[in-house]
């Protein structure tokens, strides 16, 4: 309908209008941006415009009907989504440089964080798909895929076997657009059944393998009526935030109002 | 063991700070670099520091344990033999718009009633059609309300009335990937009488009465699906116009002019062919023109396209029956454009709705009542429907307004709040649509 994105005070609560929107035809993004990143040390945007098989970059800064600075797209690009899907997921690693681009078949094309125009993948992961989050501390890669969080070497490349891979009934993952990972090596992802009120957002170690339980567990849906399709962190006020919208037999919330940014406090995993 | 590795680690701390806080004194240049917060490890700011890569990031390593880094995590954490805390805390904030966000209109001038499509709670807004919300009032009540999970209305983009039946028909946008239609009357949490599975990103429909079909845009894979009037379920559709030759690209809007048997799209350049890896590319918006028989992977008839069209993210359209004047929400363009019905190319409209007295923001939805010889437009950003008379032009005030919430409230726009991110540099939160 309307694919903008909108820019918020971080303590923006009820109707708090936003202080910025990115949107309009120039700024070529489209629907289905399910995945998301901010780069601070270069202070830019990064977005899928899943429709037309692109890595939109934009200022930190954008506003209005801004063009993105650099678009990544063509045959070379090896970008390649599913009719219903489309291609919806972008990660960053802002430290090593990289973008992330989950594609099918089932595969993640990595960029260089500077690639512009019709240019190829620098690295291809292959046998698996969802979203990443890059851990550069820790040198590890976690993806979130259909049964759970795999952990991979950063470095990985071509047909990847796991590290680690988290999944089983007492982790009780599910699959969630967008997934992030603290400086100490906590998994912000996401769990429980949406449809019964027991959509969780969970942290697990870095190190953990097999069905493993999460260190901490936020009951958000159960808390607040939201559950998450995406997390985002905050480190420096410790804060966890999900970004949350009704759908696919989701339990309707209880303010009846279906799109809504929910902020917990979250010191343990910072 | 565990103590050992923390000791291990703590004296790679100490020998790696003081390396590279060497390094860092050692430097001469003064080039803009990335700085690393050596504690976290998080790139915390942009700053002018001296040359030396070592103190910049952590190296490129090929396994963490070459990465001098490293030295800095905190004492690895390890879950596997801790029991689950449950964090049962309050959210701190929550970023919500309480209001209603109006993405759809649709007029029954039989009964005088206006249905407003509400996608930020999934629900159907029934209002009198001369209902007129006075500067300082409160918002209008609605007559009556469609909404709730047996109502199956969800990710709402489009709203029809048939003028014959009144049957009331909902298109759903996303997770519903389903047309739910109710009975004139209905109000509260109904289950709708039909539900027909359509292709996932349906936007906009229209009956055509002359032929008993239905005519429904789907944005991606583009394509126009042609359906019986009364299908309900599994049915397929009659007939599906898609294809490279269709000019078709992430489609919205759709009106039918069925006196002179023409189907009008319009179309918002995103393209690419989801069997063919990196196929993507960007065209300028348009509006497609095809016959109402038009089957297949046929080119449309006129292409309206260019600049002097103002096309920016159009949405709705509608026809005038007496003339075949098309009317086109022009959301990013803050305006209704109107365009004759023969127009083609780069055409600019022969009618712009546009400008402060409008009360127009972000328009998504719109409505020729041809009988009341009246033009009605839906806000995205005000929580508002406005009327004009059908030859408005210019910057005019609307005859009349249904406000959905209060006066000069600007809307959040949401639709689905499906990701986010943080601006950790100006502490703000960035939501995708």
């Amino acid at each position: 309908m309307h694919p903008q994105i909108a820019v918020f005070p971080r303590l923006g609560g009820d109707n708090t209008p936003p202080v910025r929107t990115l949107e309009g035809q120039k700024t070529l993004i489209s629907r289905t941006m399910h995945g998301f990143a901010y780069d601070e040390p270069r202070d830019e945007i990064v977005v899928m415009s899943a429709l037309a098989q692109a890595v939109l970059v934009f200022r930190g800064g954008a506003s209005g009907e801004e063009p993105p600075i650099r678009v990544i797209q063509g045959p070379r690009t090896q970008i390649w989504g599913t009719p219903y899907g489309a291609n919806s997921q972008v990660s960053v690693d802002p430290v090593n440089n990289e973008i992330y681009v989950p594609a099918i078949p089932n595969r993640i094309l990595v960029f260089d964080l500077t690639a512009n125009g019709d240019v190829p993948p620098k690295r291809i992961i292959t046998g698996i798909s969802g979203a990443v989050a890059i851990d550069p501390i820790h040198n590890v890669l976690i993806v979130n895929g259909q049964r759970g969080l795999n952990i991979y070497d950063r470095t990985v490349s071509g047909e990847a076997t796991p590290k680690g891979v988290i999944t089983g009934p007492r982790a009780a993952i599910r699959r969630l657009d967008t997934i992030q990972v603290t400086t100490k090596g906590w998994i912000i992802a996401g769990g429980g059944d949406v449809t019964k009120g027991t959509g969780f957002v969970g942290a697990w170690s870095i190190n953990d393998n097999g069905d493993v339980a999460p260190r901490w567990k936020i009951a958000a849906q159960k808390i607040t009526g939201y559950d998450p399709y995406s997390v985002a962190i905050n480190p420096a006020h410790k804060e966890m935030l999900i970004a949350a919208a009704g759908g696919n037999g989701r339990v309707r919330p209880t303010r009846g109002i279906m799109n809504a940014v929910v902020t917990f406090s979250w010191p343990e995993v910072f | 063991m565990r103590g050992k590795k923390v000791q291990r680690i703590q004296g790679r701390k100490l020998l790696a700070g003081a390396a590279i806080a060497g390094l860092c004194l050692l430097g001469l240049s003064t080039v803009p670099r990335l700085w690393v917060d050596a504690d976290a490890g998080r790139v915390v700011s942009v700053e002018e520091v001296e040359s030396v890569d070592a103190c910049i990031r952590p190296p490129r390593a090929e396994s963490a344990s070459d990465n001098l880094f490293s030295a800095f995590e905190t004492p690895t954490v390890y879950a596997q033999d801790a029991n689950t805390e449950d964090l049962e805390r309050p959210a701190v904030r929550e970023l919500v718009d309480t209001a209603p966000i109006f993405s759809s209109v649709g007029v029954d001038n039989v009964r005088n009633e206006v249905y407003l499509q509400d996608s930020n709670r999934w629900g159907i807004r029934v209002y009198g059609r001369l209902e007129n919300t006075k500067p300082g009032a409160p918002p209008s009540e609605p007559r009556r309300i469609i909404s709730g999970d047996n109502s199956q209305i969800q990710f709402n983009s489009c709203v029809w009335v048939d003028p014959g039946s009144g049957d009331i028909y909902s298109v759903e946008n996303d997770t519903g990937d389903s047309i739910v239609v109710f009975p004139n009357d209905a109000t509260g949490d109904p289950k709708p009488k039909r539900h027909l599975h359509v292709t996932h990103r349906a936007q906009s429909m229209m009956l055509n009465p002359d032929t008993g079909e239905l005519f429904l845009s789907v944005q991606y894979p583009p394509q126009v699906a042609v359906y019986s009037s009364t299908a309900d379920g599994e049915e397929k559709p009659i007939r599906l116009i898609e294809g490279p030759k269709t000019n078709l690209s992430d489609v919205h809007g759709l009106a039918l002019d069925t006196k002179n048997n023409l189907l009008y799209l319009n179309s918002w350049g995103n393209v690419s062919d989801y069997k063919v890896a990196g196929s993507g590319r960007f065209e300028a918006p348009s509006i497609e023109v095809f016959h109402t028989d038009a089957n297949g992977d046929v080119a449309p008839l006129r292409i309206i396209q260019g600049p002097k069209t103002q096309l920016d993210w159009p949405g709705a359209m509608s026809i005038d029956p007496a003339n075949g004047d098309l009317y086109v929400a022009n959301d990013v363009g803050q305006s209704i454009l109107v365009f004759h019905s023969n127009d083609q190319g780069d055409v600019a409209p022969f009618r712009v709705i546009k400008g402060a007295k409008t009360h127009l923001s972000y328009p998504t939805g719109v409505f020729v009542d041809a009988k009341n010889k009246e033009v009605w437009a839906t806000s995205l950003g005000n929580s508002s429907a406005t009327v004009y008379p059908l030859t408005a032009n210019g910057n005019v005030a609307p005859l009349r307004i249904i406000r959905g919430a209060e006066e000069n409230k600007q809307s959040l726009k949401f639709g689905k709040t499906q990701a986010l991110a943080y601006d950790t540099k100006r502490d703000q939160i960035l939501v995708p649509n």
